[in-house]
């Protein structure tokens, strides 16, 4: 199973037995075209599933869970980071996620929506994958982080979430496929319907997913 | 009874050289030489370049500035702790890059040993060229040391005896007779260390984050560029072959050939001062 950095408690929950390979989404689809043995693809992001489905290397994607960006500060917050106007100000950390990776690419829709694109300045890292995001702020080396909300939970002692308002939120939807080279179709076939099915369901809205 | 033998070590050691040469060729045969070469004049990668270069010189600088004498004397003077010191130094050698990546944030991060002080000092580390540079100097510079060791232990003793007997302090000693003599292979160690520090990308991305044009190295610039554009990844990637080939030569004829300039230049030495 090739799935987003993103949804590494999830799925983990879902299926405990299944082996996973948790990375940014456009590094997984990278792999998947140069045929690595991916049996699934699931993506935080409808652009490289719908990629390689014109590409003819998975079966249709069908969208599984929705998410929200939220804005998070070291719980010490060094810098007073109270909402995204204070991101602007001088000398402030902020890491982001690299241009091409679904969350930095979300990071830079949110910023766009808020008119509020001039904090990039302030960016003195850009992770290639969300857990780089989390990890720089619940370290305390970095001043604030856009991540998704369902990140924020397994760190949730060693940083503050601030929401972020509705009329900013990018879409963000996931997305998940079959990988058409697979060896096990079978089995690869009944873990997308899990995923899709209650359990799936019920595991993902626990998470802090939103359903489609 | 032996030909089968010969046999078997021969297509071993085939396999082995088939297996170590094919990816590097697979690199220079997937993009034309002339698309590499275009990829490599990008933003992307001029950026990782100039950043690579500057940091590795700052490190390269402290490095030989402060192993070498540190070589001197572990090479040189025997006292109680000195294995131990010695093998302390090489613990980075076999340190993987990612310990070495949260060592660095334990020590130097904002959060960190010294982080506190530093911060009163109005220093932060994470993030910026310097984080970069205590990276490189912290993964490369046992490679300086070790070699540096070596070279000085193999300087024969009698010559440096020989020097402070007549008269040289232990610096002018240092300076005239060890330094020379070891030149060669402190230039090997050199080129290994410059390489290793050219190669950082662990530890970096760690304590130093990616920004292009500031802590983006050409190492962080491949693992980037990986998704958004294959093809600088591997021009970016098919240069530093080029480079640690050249390094390769470097370590393999430096050593000799100032082995030879350095030894003719001693010989004619004591004659002169007899």
């Amino acid at each position: 199973m090739y799935a987003a950095a993103s949804l590494t408690e999830v799925f983990q929950a879902i299926d405990p037995n299944a082996a996973f390979n948790f990375a940014g989404s456009d590094d997984l689809a990278t792999q998947i075209k140069e045929n690595a043995p991916a049996d699934v693809y699931a993506a935080a992001s409808p652009k490289y599933p719908e990629e390689l489905f014109k590409a003819g290397l998975v079966e249709k994607p069908q969208v599984f869970a929705t998410n929200r960006l939220v804005l998070i500060v070291p719980t010490s917050n060094p810098a007073g980071i109270e909402s995204v106007a204070d991101l602007g100000r001088k000398g402030v950390k902020l890491v982001i996620g690299a241009e091409g990776v679904p969350i930095g690419d979300y990071t830079r829709k949110v910023l766009e929506n808020m008119g509020a694109t001039n904090v990039l300045t302030n960016v003195v890292s850009q992770e290639d994958d969300v857990k780089g995001v989390v990890g720089k702020v619940a370290l305390g080396e970095a001043d604030a982080g856009f991540v998704y909300v369902t990140d924020v939970k397994p760190v949730a002692a060693k940083v503050r979430a601030i929401e972020l308002p509705d009329s900013a939120q990018a879409r963000v939807e996931y997305e998940i496929a079959v990988v058409k080279a697979t060896d096990h179709r079978g089995a690869a076939q009944e873990f997308v319907d899990r995923v899709l099915g209650k359990d799936g369901r019920r595991a993902l809205l626990k998470a802090g997913f939103g359903l489609p | 009874m032996k030909r089968p033998f010969d046999v078997f070590l021969a297509v071993a050691a085939g396999l082995m050289l088939a297996f170590l040469l094919l990816p590097l060729l697979a690199l220079f045969l997937r993009v034309p030489p002339g698309t590499l070469l275009s990829q490599l004049g990008s933003d992307v990668a001029r950026d990782a370049l100039l950043v690579s270069l500057k940091t590795s010189a700052i490190a390269h600088a402290f490095i030989l500035g402060i192993g070498t004498p540190a070589a001197y004397l572990l090479a040189t003077r025997r006292f109680p702790g000195r294995d131990l010191l010695v093998t302390l130094t090489e613990l980075p050698l076999v340190l993987p890059p990612a310990v070495a990546g949260i060592a660095l944030l334990a020590a130097f991060g904002r959060a960190g040993l010294l982080g506190g002080t530093l911060e009163t000092a109005g220093i932060t580390i994470p993030f910026t060229q310097a984080a970069v540079v205590l990276a490189v100097i912290f993964v490369a510079s046992p490679f300086y040391v070790r070699l540096g060791i070596a070279a000085f232990e193999s300087v024969d003793q009698s010559f440096l005896e020989a020097s402070r007997t007549l008269g040289a302090s232990s610096r002018r000693t240092f300076l005239r007779v060890a330094l020379p003599l070891a030149a060669g292979e402190l230039s090997a160690g050199s080129a290994l260390a410059f390489a290793r520090g050219l190669g950082e990308f662990g530890a970096t991305i760690m304590f130093a984050g990616s920004l292009q044009g500031r802590t983006q190295t050409l190492p962080l610039a491949i693992y980037a560029e990986l998704d958004l554009n294959f093809d600088v990844a591997l021009a970016v990637g098919a240069f530093l072959v080029l480079v640690s080939i050249s390094v390769l030569l470097a370590v393999k004829f430096l050593p000799s050939w100032t082995r030879f300039t350095s030894t003719s230049l001693f010989a004619g030495a004591p004659s002169r001062s007899s």
